[in-house]
C-alpha cells in the first residue's frame, strides 16, 4: 500500500482536474446534437481505425478534423495534449512491440529526406498516430457535450433504458465517491506509520472498500426515500429534449464531406 | 375546517426494539410555519419521515384529510413534500432539470406543463436559467436551494424540511430564510439552530425523547430558558434580548 | 485491462460490439422485468463506488512497481447477481470511456466484454458452483477466490484472442497470451482475496446484504491466505509450464536480446498460420496494401505535401479562431 496513496491521488487529481468542466461552455460545436456528434466521432474512429497498419502521413491530414473541432469548441489544446499522454502508457508499450517483432526492413522516403527502418517502426507510428487521432475524437465529442446531454442522445439511438438511468446515477454520484475514497485513502495514509505485512494490508484495503461500500448503500437507501417523496412508482418518465436543427444537418454533411472526401481522395496518394 | 396535519397517539419503534416515538399527539393548520426542534436523537426527523408515510407505527397520520394508508402513499406525497436533510439525497439527476422535472414527471403531466414548472419552480428558489446544469457543480447554499425547488414544483400544500439549515455558511442561511418567508405553504421545519427557528417559525413544537414536550407560538415558547435548557436547546438571541 | 481502439481492426471491433450490443440488450430486457424500484439508485451507486474502487491501487504481491486494482466485477456479481451486476459493470466501462477515455469508442465491445459480461457470469457461476447447497468458511473463500482468478483470466485470454485477430499487433499470440495470462493471475489472486475480505467485513457489519450469497462466515486466517498461495503457486506453475512447451515460440522473445550471443539470429517472422490468413484478410480488405508504395521518391514527396500541409491548415485555423475570439471578447467588453 506503499504506492497506493501517490497513486490514488494522482488519479484523483488527474480525473478530477478536467471532468467536463468544458462541456459546460458554449460555442457553435455545443450547440450541435448530441446524437449528430456521437454518430459522427464513431464512425470518424471506425474509418481512423481502418486505414492500413503502416500509415502515417495520412493521419495527419485526419487529424484536421478533430483539430477544428476543438478549437472551434473553445476547447485548450494543452490540456487535451497533456490528457492524451496521460492515457497513453498502455497503447505506447503495445506500439513499442512493433520495432521488437517486426524487424523486416523498410526504406522511408519523406520530403528531401530518406533513412533505413523496419516495419516494425513504422507499425508503432501508426499505432501511436492513430491513438492520437481518435482520443482528439474522443476528446472533442466529450468536452463539448454534456453528458446529460449525451445520455439522452444514446437512448435515442436505441441505447436500453435502464442502462442510460444506470449511467446517468453513475455519472451524478461518480464525483461524491471519488471524494468519499479520497478522505478513506487520507485517513489511512495519515495513521500509516510503517509496513504492516501484506495480508494486513489486505485487511486494512477490505475495510477501506468495505466501508465505502456500506456509505454507499446507505446512500443508495436515502435516495430511495427521496424518490418515492417525489411520486416515484417504479415508472421512469423522461421528457425528450432533443431536436435536430438545419446546423445538425450542416455538421454531418461537412463532417461526412471530409472523412469519405480523404478517404477516396488523398489516401490513395498518400497510402 | 380540516387541518394541514393531524398526528393522533402515534408511536413507532425501531427494529431492534428501541423506542423512536411515543404517543405523539400534534395538529397543524394549514399556512402555519412550524419549528420541530429538540435536541439530537430526539426524534425529528423520525416524525418527519412519518409525516410523509414512510415509517409504519401504532396510531393515526391524516393529512390534509386524508388518513395515511399504504394504498394512497402517492397521493398523500403529492399533498406533503418532503426536503431531506442531505441535498445530494435529494439531487439524484444528472442536471436540475431532470431533477425538479421528476416530482411533476410522476404526477402524470404533460410535458409543456412539466417545463412550465421546472422554470416557475427554479425561478421561485432564486436559481432562474441553471435548469441544464449539473448538481455536483452547485455550491452548497446553490443544492439546497434547488433540492426545495424539487419539491415546489409539485405544487404540494405542505412542506417538510429536515435540517435545512445544516452547512450553510451565513450568507446562504440568510438567502435560505429569505426563500422561506416567501413560501406561502404550511411549512414544518426540523432544526437544531434556534435563531434559524426564530427567523422562519411562527410555532414551535419542541420534542425530546420522542415525545412532544410543548407546543405554542414560536416566541413564547422559545423565550422559556428554563424549559429550552432542560431540554438541551438554547433560548435564541432574538427573543434572549426581549427577555433582558 | 482496458482495450483500445489502435489495437483492433474494423471487422473485430464491430463484431464485438454487435456480441456486446445484443448480449447487453438482451440482459437489459432481463433486469427491467425482475428488477424493484428501489433497486435502481442501489445499481447507480454501486457502479459509482466500482470506479472509486477501482481507483485505488495497490501493490501486487510478486511484482514490485507494477501495481493493481480491483476490478469488482466478482464482488458486485455475487452481492447483486449476474445480470444486475453486468448492467452495472458495463455503465461503468461506457462512463470510462467516455470520461476518461479509458478504452476507445471502438474497443467498447471488447471491454464490455472481456471485464463485464465474462467475467460477471463465468465468476458468478463458479462461486456459485462452489458454495451454494452447502456452508462453511473454507467453501465461501474457496469458491470466492476460484471465482476470481477464474474470471479475471476468463478476460485476460480473450484480449490477446481479439488482438490476434485483428492483425494489428507484431507480438506473437503465444507471447500475449503467456504475459496476460500471467500477470492477471496475480491480479486476480489479489481481487480474490479483497473480494473475500470485503464480503467478511460486509457479513459483520451488514450481514442482511450478503445472507443470500454468504452460505458461511469467512474468516481471513493466516493459514488459509498461505494455503491458497501455495495452491496458487502450483497450480500455475505446473499451468505456465505446459503452455511453455507446447508453444515454442513463446519463449524465443527472451532470446532476441541476448548481447552475449551476438551472433545469434532471432526467430522474428512468425510461422504461425492464424497471423499469416489474418494478414491475408487485412490485405483483401483495405484497398491499397498498407506498405507498398514506399521507397518510390514520388510517395516521399507526396507524403511530406501530405503531412506539411495539414499542420499548415491546422495552423491556420488555431490563428483565425483565436484572433476571431480576441476580437469577440474585445467588442464585448467595449459594450
Amino acid at each position: 500500500m506503499g504506492c497506493c496513496d501517490v497513486f490514488a491521488q494522482k488519479a484523483i487529481k488527474m480525473h478530477h482536474a478536467y471532468i467536463d468542466k468544458f462541456a459546460y461552455q458554449d460555442s457553435p460545436i455545443h450547440r450541435i446534437d448530441a446524437r449528430v456528434k456521437f454518430i459522427i466521432a464513431v464512425v470518424f474512429t471506425a474509418v481512423v481505425i481502418s486505414l492500413p497498419r503502416t500509415s502515417v502521413s495520412i493521419l495527419f491530414c485526419y487529424a484536421i478534423g478533430p483539430f477544428t473541432v476543438l478549437v472551434l469548441g473553445g476547447i485548450p489544446l494543452r490540456f487535451v495534449f497533456k490528457h492524451i499522454l496521460l492515457v497513453s502508457p498502455f497503447v505506447l508499450v503495445l506500439a513499442l512491440t512493433g520495432p521488437l517483432y517486426d524487424k523486416r526492413a523498410e526504406t522511408v522516403v519523406f520530403g528531401p529526406w530518406d533513412w533505413q527502418t523496419t516495419v516494425g517502426w513504422l507499425r508503432c507510428y501508426s499505432i501511436i498516430g492513430k491513438f492520437v487521432v481518435t482520443m482528439l475524437t474522443l476528446i472533442s465529442l466529450v468536452s463539448t457535450t454534456r453528458f446529460a446531454e449525451l445520455l439522452a442522445g444514446l437512448r435515442r439511438l436505441a441505447v436500453p433504458k435502464i442502462l442510460v438511468i444506470q449511467m446517468g446515477f453513475l455519472y451524478r454520484y461518480l464525483f461524491l465517491l471519488i471524494d468519499s475514497a479520497h478522505h478513506i485513502i487520507r485517513a489511512r495514509v495519515a495513521r500509516a506509520i510503517g509496513k504492516i505485512g501484506f495480508r494486513n494490508e489486505t485487511r486494512v484495503a477490505a475495510a477501506m472498500l468495505g466501508s465505502l461500500f456500506v456509505r454507499s448503500i446507505d446512500a443508495a437507501e436515502r435516495i430511495n426515500v427521496a424518490m418515492q417523496a417525489r411520486g416515484f412508482e417504479g415508472h421512469w418518465r423522461t421528457i425528450n429534449r432533443l431536436t435536430i436543427r438545419g446546423r445538425d444537418w450542416v455538421f454531418a454533411a461537412v463532417s461526412a464531406a471530409f472523412i469519405f472526401g480523404m478517404y477516396v481522395f488523398v489516401k490513395p496518394i498518400l497510402g | 375546517m380540516t387541518k394541514a396535519i393531524q398526528i393522533e397517539k402515534f408511536s413507532y419503534s425501531y427494529p431492534d426494539g428501541t423506542k423512536a416515538l411515543s404517543d405523539i399527539t400534534l395538529d397543524i393548520d394549514h399556512g402555519q410555519r412550524v419549528a420541530l426542534i429538540g435536541p439530537n436523537g430526539a426524534g425529528k426527523s423520525t416524525l418527519l419521515l412519518a409525516m410523509a408515510g414512510f415509517i409504519r407505527g401504532a396510531g393515526r397520520i391524516i393529512i390534509d384529510g386524508l388518513e395515511i394508508a399504504s394504498g394512497n402513499l402517492k397521493q398523500v406525497r403529492s399533498c406533503i413534500g418532503c426536503c431531506l436533510e442531505n441535498p445530494e439525497d435529494q439531487l439524484f439527476m444528472p442536471t436540475l432539470f431532470d431533477d425538479v422535472a421528476f416530482g411533476p414527471l410522476n404526477m402524470g403531466l404533460d410535458p409543456e406543463q412539466v417545463r412550465q414548472r421546472v422554470a416557475v419552480a427554479l425561478e421561485k428558489v432564486g436559481l432562474p436559467g441553471m435548469a441544464e446544469r449539473a448538481p455536483h457543480h452547485l455550491s452548497a447554499g446553490q443544492k439546497r436551494a434547488a433540492s426545495i425547488a424539487t419539491v415546489l414544483s409539485m405544487s404540494p400544500k405542505i412542506i417538510t424540511l429536515d435540517e435545512p439549515d445544516g452547512s450553510l455558511d451565513p450568507r446562504h442561511r440568510d438567502n435560505l430564510v429569505r426563500l422561506l418567508n416567501g413560501l406561502h405553504q404550511t411549512l414544518v421545519i426540523a432544526t437544531c439552530s434556534m435563531d434559524f427557528a426564530a427567523a422562519v417559525a411562527d410555532t414551535a413544537v419542541v420534542i425530546d425523547g420522542g415525545r412532544v414536550i410543548v407546543v405554542g407560538p414560536a416566541e413564547k415558547i422559545m423565550s422559556d430558558s428554563k424549559m429550552m435548557t432542560n431540554h438541551g436547546l438554547e433560548v435564541p438571541r432574538k427573543f434572549a434580548n426581549e427577555q433582558a | 485491462m482496458h482495450m483500445a481502439n489502435e489495437l483492433l481492426s474494423v471487422p473485430v471491433a464491430g463484431g464485438t460490439l454487435a456480441v456486446a450490443a445484443g448480449g447487453l440488450g438482451l440482459i437489459c430486457r432481463k433486469v427491467s422485468r425482475i428488477v424493484t424500484s428501489d433497486k435502481l439508485p442501489l445499481m447507480g451507486v454501486l457502479g459509482a463506488f466500482i470506479f472509486a474502487a477501482q481507483m485505488v491501487n495497490f501493490q501486487l504481491p510478486a511484482m514490485p512497481g507494477t501495481s493493481g486494482h480491483m476490478v469488482g466485477s466478482v464482488l458486485l456479481s455475487i452481492v447483486l447477481g449476474p445480470h444486475l451486476a453486468a448492467v452495472v459493470i458495463s455503465s461503468v466501462i461506457i462512463v470510462q470511456c467516455l470520461i476518461f477515455q479509458d478504452g476507445g469508442l471502438l474497443a467498447l465491445g471488447c471491454n464490455i466484454i472481456n471485464m463485464g459480461l465474462v467475467p460477471c457470469y463465468v465468476g458468478y457461476f463458479l462461486y456459485r458452483a462452489v458454495t451454494v447447497g452447502k456452508s462453511g468458511s473454507m467453501r465461501t473463500y474457496v469458491g470466492a477466490m476460484l471465482a476470481c482468478v477464474v474470471a479475471l483470466e476468463a478476460g485476460a485470454i480473450l484480449v490477446p484472442v481479439e488482438a490476434v485477430l485483428s492483425g494489428v499487433l507484431a507480438v506473437p499470440f503465444s507471447t500475449f497470451l503467456v504475459t496476460m495470462v500471467g500477470v492477471h493471475f496475480l491480479v486476480g489472486l489479489v481481487e480474490g482475496l479483497i473480494t473475500v475480505a470485503v464480503l467478511a467485513y460486509l457479513q459483520q457489519v451488514r450481514p442482511d446484504l450478503v445472507l443470500e450469497a454468504l452460505p458461511g462466515r469467512i474468516r481471513l486466517s493466516r493459514r488459509t491466505v498461505l494455503v491458497t498461495l501455495l495452491v496458487f503457486a502450483m497450480v500455475a506453475a505446473a499451468g505456465l509450464s505446459l503452455l511453455a512447451s507446447s508453444m515454442p515460440d513463446g519463449l524465443e522473445w527472451s532470446y532476441a536480446e541476448r548481447p552475449d550471443q551476438p551472433g545469434f539470429k532471432p526467430i522474428i517472422t512468425n510461422e504461425n498460420t492464424t497471423i499469416a490468413a489474418v494478414d491475408k484478410m487485412q490485405g483483401k480488405y483495405t484497398p491499397l496494401p498498407g506498405y507498398s508504395i514506399r521507397g518510390s521518391s514520388s510517395a516521399g514527396w507526396t507524403s511530406f505535401a501530405g503531412v506539411v500541409g495539414s499542420a499548415l491548415t491546422m495552423a491556420v485555423i488555431w490563428v483565425v479562431a483565436t484572433f476571431l475570439r480576441r476580437r469577440q471578447l474585445k467588442c464585448t467588453t467595449r459594450i
